[in-house]
């Protein structure tokens, strides 16, 4: 009954009616599943996502144009390597909800009789994967038109561990956020708002542990681990909060 | 005066205006904020007074 | 004709003993808060600064540091930042409260909460600013508890961004409260940011073995509970406003009908 309903509310054809009521994993996974498939269908997120980075890149392009090679890339790196998933993370957040809300998905989905923290586990696990199919195109580029002029530590592979986890911790609050912002005047506006200084710790704590692996050279493991703890601690509260809350905020 | 006085009391003297005026930044906010509200209290008072009124009027009739 | 309209709600405070009280508590936390003040530069001792060259008896003591007066703030700079804090705790609580119970007042209860929190936080930002720009020479560094801290400050005013931009009441109170609560985590972390990255600047100050002389405690603590009572009159002076406002337009629907 469940599936047929969801089905119905993400636009596609009804498969088999199952009489049972499907458990909470499955019913996570077809949230989840109708997330990729529209995004299969569309290639609307990653696309804009991913363009976006590139311009973004551009942009750093024009704003590093004049410093040449005196000035120590690989300390900003890490800086500008993150601004850059900020603002991508960003663009994609705002549009995860908005397809939903005018196609009354939404609706749709609050019609199930299903924990409303499913579909927040949902929600967010699609927008952590969206945005890591992003990072795996925009980093190697990062790399490639900043970075092959240096040479960066021998830790570099490193920097995929806070990558990860600073995605993780931005696609938690950030489903939460953007859920709340889809109801608001100037809703565009309104998630860099809300979303900017509530990253700040993680942002903060992610930009100093890959910039430590980037960099490399002596001890750069002394900073790297307290900042990783810093950000899955912020990760953990963060997320744990949101799962609870994000009943009260889809129900209003 | 001794010149071992004057560089153990060299910072008093320069350091003083900003610890006033940050005390006194404070306290001005506060008062601004207390203002504020004490303005939109009469306000919402008088407004009170002339539903009352208001009220009134519609009783007699 | 006003007690007329006065909803006979069950749980939440109305006006009562401590509106009569607020004008009073804020007149005795000015007091204290200003004795505080005085005792700051009477009681507590100067402390001392980067050394000089020789010493000299000042009060039966030998001297070999510059007395810094600019330490002084943080007699006041602290307490104020502590009680935004208090009152930050008081907005996460407040938006718990109404999740529970869906009772309107407690949105109102945790605006005005955070519009306090709000107040102090500036207050915080203005006396360490100043000091900043007499010890360190510059007016903004990001120094990490600064950051924190200022990133505390755009966390409340995008509550009143977020409150402001939307329009249905409930809706409106629900996402606050959300908000309001996740935003509370942030003041912890501006707590612990001087332990988890040490800057030299920000001493780590509540701990078993601090090295405040009773004679620094004494001000320290009267002030503090100064600004408390301030806050405390602030706030209760807010919400009387804002629940005669609430009574004015529910009156005023009423005549409308």
């Amino acid at each position: 009954m469940t599936r047929a309903k969801k089905a119905a509310a993400a636009a596609r054809p009804a498969g088999s009616v199952a009489l049972a009521r499907p458990s909470t994993f499955q019913q996570y996974k077809t949230l989840l599943r109708k997330d990729l498939e529209q995004e299969f269908r569309t290639k609307e997120m990653l696309t804009s996502m991913g363009i976006y980075a590139l311009l973004v890149l551009v942009v750093y392009g024009a704003a590093l144009a004049q410093t040449t090679s005196t000035l120590d890339v690989l300390q900003m790196s890490g800086g500008l390597l993150w601004a850059l998933v900020v603002f991508t993370s960003l663009l994609g957040l705002n549009r995860s909800f908005s397809h939903e809300k005018e196609q009354g998905c939404l609706e749709g989905i609050l019609l199930v009789p299903l924990d409303r923290s499913v579909i927040f586990l949902a929600k967010a696990t699609s927008n952590l994967l969206f945005l890591l199919v992003v990072e795996v195109i925009a980093v190697p580029l990062f790399y490639f038109f900043f970075l092959t002029t240096t040479t960066p530590g021998e830790s570099f592979w490193l920097l995929v561990v806070p990558l990860f986890v600073g995605t993780v911790g931005v696609a938690g609050i950030g489903t939460l956020l953007s859920t709340i912002t889809i109801n608001t005047r100037g809703k565009d506006v309104m998630l860099a708002v809300l979303f900017i200084p509530l990253i700040f710790p993680l942002l903060w704590a992610c930009v100093s542990a890959t910039t430590a692996v980037v960099v490399g050279g002596e001890g750069y493991m002394d900073v790297f681990f307290p900042s990783l703890l810093l950000a899955g601690g912020y990760d953990v509260i963060m997320i744990l909060l949101s799962w609870v809350l994000y009943d009260f905020v889809i129900s209003a | 005066m001794n010149p071992v006085l004057v560089e153990i009391y060299s910072t008093i003297l320069p350091a003083a205006p900003y610890v006033i005026g940050a005390y006194a930044l404070i306290f001005l906010a506060l008062f601004v904020y207390v203002f504020m509200v004490v303005r939109g209290l009469k306000k919402t008072e008088k407004q009170m007074a002339v539903l009352e009124e208001a009220i009134e009027e519609q009783r007699r009739d | 004709m006003a007690e007329k309209t006065k909803k006979a709600l069950k749980l939440p405070e109305a006006g009562g003993w401590p509106d009569a009280a607020a004008p009073w508590m804020l007149l005795g936390g000015a007091v204290l808060a200003t004795i505080g003040f005085v005792l700051t530069f009477t009681l507590a001792p100067l402390v001392l600064g980067a050394s000089v060259d020789g010493v000299e008896l000042i009060g039966g003591q030998m001297v070999a540091n510059k007395l810094l007066l600019s330490q002084k703030i943080f007699y006041f700079h602290m307490p104020v930042a502590i009680t935004s804090f208090v009152a930050l705790a008081f907005t996460a609580y407040y938006g718990i409260r109404f999740l529970m119970t869906k009772e309107k007042r407690f949105d109102t209860c945790g605006k005005i909460a955070t519009e306090i929190a709000l107040l102090f936080i500036l207050c915080t930002m203005f006396s360490g600013e100043l000091w900043e720009r007499f010890e360190w020479g510059v007016w903004w560094t990001w120094e990490p508890r600064l950051t924190t801290y200022f990133i505390l400050m755009l966390v409340v005013i995008a509550y009143f961004i977020l409150r402001n931009a939307i329009d249905d009441p409930e809706r409106r109170a629900t996402y606050a409260s959300v908000f309001g609560i996740i935003a509370f985590v942030d003041a912890p972390i501006c707590f612990m940011i001087t332990r988890l990255v040490p800057s030299g600047v920000h001493p780590v100050i509540f701990r078993t073995d601090s090295g405040l002389s009773p004679d620094m405690l004494v001000p320290l603590l009267l002030s503090m509970f100064g600004f408390f009572l301030i806050a405390f009159g602030l706030y209760r002076l807010r919400f009387r406003q804002t629940r005669l406002a609430e009574r004015v337009e529910a009156v005023k629907e009423q005549l409308e009908d």
